[in-house]
């Protein structure tokens, strides 16, 4: 392919490229799910509809807004964090303790409360909420940063947070009443009929992009995922990487908890172990998500642009699949291949791109 | 010198005598069951631990995190440890992969109570009875409802009677016992089941499931809606809402379990639901418990608790008196958004 290429008088045009960059595998492979994907948008009714698109979106919002937090983990080299649903729940239960406490109402005693206060009780719960989640990510980020094994690291902090959360509320629902003022992130929607969730995770998405490609920061990142001697070489260390990637992750997954707990009123610990997606683990959700984007699990390759990608393609094929009437054990293990399909591309994508060089 | 020994001998000898006393007459549970972290189950065990200790039981309960394998592997761990108790509750995370536990435990001689999930044919030889809810009755109740609630709408000139279920995952034991129940309930009424989503268990899976639905079936239109608990219908009412549906008058809701939000109801959004008490249930295996050792046997092999019907007009007044001789609100008895 590349005598051909070198031959040629011209560049060579996107067929092109792609056949010399890809294993003739890959391309078979990609080409036939993207022809199972189009053939099934086409086919299946009510599918591509406005209603439909942004139910999609919806769906993708909360574990995706996870995922790209994820991800900066993922990029700089620290593998996965396991303790993400165990941070939002100790999160959910921090928020809604505090937006139902009584030293937190800011109305008068009797009747609905003024939209400043219903604000007021709103942010405080909301810092704290994510002063915690950023504590929680910094202890986590220091000692993966100290050396220690983020898979242990993060399963034993998992194991920290549940507990307290569970501890804290009791094991009980932690409820409190509407109106409140996380209900417009959690239910409401200030750009027409698109929910205001949809609009914080592309947001999110977008601003995550922009500081990946176009801050310092971002750039050590990708360097010190991809090469953690050079990027030590050059006064990057992976201890400040790693507490700095890991709040990223903690504050997302505390976000995603605050939007939850105001869409339903009420927080629980175990809310993000049994709820979240066809895997019925938010964790494994979010990590599959991060796969199935095409990020790399060693670190240094990859984009959250990829992991939005990812949680949309999972929620469209998932949706797909609802439409057509297929119940969750299948939709479990479309998501199972889907995550399998993404592992071996990015391999074989790999080892072509490596062969190039 | 010799008179404190004597005092520390005679202090000694009458503890011991204390001890061995109340170990002779003290009786034991052991109860293997789900995690207390699960709001209903945290509810259960307090049911039981609150009834045994005010009924002079010594109770112990091991937690799996909703998977046999460890329950397997703690119910070995008792039976290796050598004191048994005097009765078991099985709880089985699996009922059917559960079996060989169960069977390990009838093999002691030691009585087992079967809880939450209704004895099949081959559990029945290993246990003196059941205690639990009956997700028959619930879904039926809750048939019954959505029936009188399509009655009134007829009454009063409404059109349209699509019902869209949200429900377990179809795997799910509960999930056949529950629909099927409730076609009963409906049949020949006006109701028509237009759609059956199982995205799974709570509230976010609830919303997704119905907001898939709600893609696929607005061109037809949804005018009721069955959650196979509250929690599920819960997130199913945020979708419906989202989509421009005003809950209580576009679409009508109806939930079982009690596990939702108290505020939908007092609200009109949710029409009812049907209770299922996870702090009676924890309750009741210990009255089963106590009548079987003192009877030997239960005077009904089959317990249920009691499902009584929960909408915006009785739900202030609606109370159950416990098997500890308290009488309990609603709030106490529910297991989600209603204050504890």
């Amino acid at each position: 392919m590349s005598d051909t290429a070198a031959v040629s008088p011209s560049a060579p045009n996107l067929i092109q490229r792609i056949r010399r960059d890809y294993s003739p595998l890959v391309i078979v492979m990609v080409s036939l799910f993207l022809t199972v994907l189009l053939a099934g948008a086409v086919f299946t009714d009510d599918f591509l509809t406005w209603f439909n698109v942004k139910t999609i979106i919806r769906d993708a919002a909360l574990v995706g807004i996870m995922a790209i937090g994820l991800t900066f983990v993922t990029l700089s080299g620290n593998f996965f964090l396991l303790s993400m649903k165990e941070i939002a729940a100790l999160s959910i239960i921090c928020f809604a303790t505090l937006m139902g406490a009584e030293w937190n109402q800011w109305g008068p005693a009797d009747g609905d409360p003024a939209t400043s206060a219903l604000v007021a009780t709103f942010l405080i719960a909301f810092l704290v909420t994510m002063v915690i989640a950023s504590i929680a990510g910094a202890v986590q980020g220091a000692l993966i940063g100290l050396g220690g094994n983020p898979i242990v690291v993060t399963l034993g902090a998992a194991g920290l947070f549940f507990g307290i959360g569970s501890w804290w509320s009791d094991n009980l629902v932690v409820s409190y009443r509407r109106p409140h003022g996380a209900e417009w992130l959690g239910t409401g929607s200030f750009i027409g009929d698109i929910p205001n969730i949809t609009v914080a995770f592309i947001l999110i998405a977008i601003v995550a992009e922009l500081v990946l490609r176009y801050t310092t920061f971002g750039r050590q990142v990708y360097l010190v995922g991809a090469n953690r001697a050079a990027g030590r070489a050059t006064g990057h260390e992976n201890f400040g990487m790693a507490i700095k990637c890991c709040i990223i992750a903690s504050v997302c997954a505390a976000f995603v908890a605050v939007a939850f707990s105001g869409q339903v009123s009420s927080a629980h610990v175990n809310y993000f172990s049994s709820e979240f997606g066809s895997s019925g683990d938010m964790t494994i959700m979010v990590i599959a998500i991060v796969m199935v984007g095409g990020n790399s699990i060693m670190g240094g390759y990859g984009s959250t642009l990829r992991t939005s990608l990812g949680a949309i393609f999972i929620s469209t094929v998932d949706n797909m699949m609802v439409l057509n009437g297929f119940n969750s054990g299948a939709r479990v293990l479309a998501v199972g291949l889907m995550i399998v399909f993404s592992i071996i591309v990015f391999a074989l994508v790999r080892r072509g791109s490596r062969a190039v060089e | 010198m010799t008179v404190l020994k004597k005092a520390l001998r005679f202090a000694a000898a009458v503890g011991i005598l204390g001890a061995a006393t109340t170990a002779a007459t003290a009786q034991s549970i052991v109860s293997f069951n789900g995690p207390a972290g699960e709001a209903y189950i945290g509810r259960f065990i307090k049911g039981i631990k609150d009834t045994a200790a005010l009924k002079g039981y010594d109770i112990k309960v091991f937690e799996n995190q909703f998977n046999q394998a460890e329950q397997d592997q703690q119910v070995q761990q008792v039976l290796a440890a050598g004191v048994l108790p005097d009765v078991f509750i099985w709880w089985p995370s699996d009922a059917v992969a559960g079996l060989g536990s169960l069977r390990a435990l009838a093999k002691t001689g030691i009585p087992v109570l079967k809880i939450n999930q209704l004895p099949n044919e081959q559990d029945k030889q290993y246990i003196f009875g059941y205690a639990g809810p009956d997700d028959r009755l619930r879904a039926r109740n809750a048939g019954y409802m959505m029936r009188e609630a399509a009655a009134a709408k007829k009454a009063a000139g409404g059109e349209g009677f699509n019902v869209l279920v949200l429900s377990y995952p179809h795997s799910y034991g509960g999930y056949g016992l529950s629909i099927n129940a409730f076609k009963e309930a409906i049949a020949g009424s006006d109701l028509n089941i237009i759609g059956d989503v199982d995205e799974g268990f709570g509230q976010a899976n609830g919303y997704k499931g119905a907001a898939k639905a709600i893609a696929a079936l607005r061109d037809e239109g949804i005018h009721f809606v069955y959650g196979m608990d509250d929690a599920i219908l819960t997130g199913g009412i945020k979708a419906l809402e989202e989509a421009g549906y005003k809950m209580g008058e576009d679409v009508v809701a109806v939930g079982t379990v009690c596990n939702g939000d108290k505020q939908l109801i007092e609200e009109g959004k949710q029409f009812g639901t049907t209770l299922q008490s996870p702090l009676h249930e924890g309750q009741l295996a210990i009255k089963m418990v106590e009548e079987y050792l003192a009877t030997g046997e239960l005077a009904n092999y089959i317990n249920f608790t009691p499902n009584p019907a929960v909408t915006a007009t009785n739900m202030e007044t609606v109370a159950l008196r416990g098997y500890d001789g308290k009488l309990y609100g609603i709030d106490e008895l529910c297991s989600g958004a209603w204050g504890g």
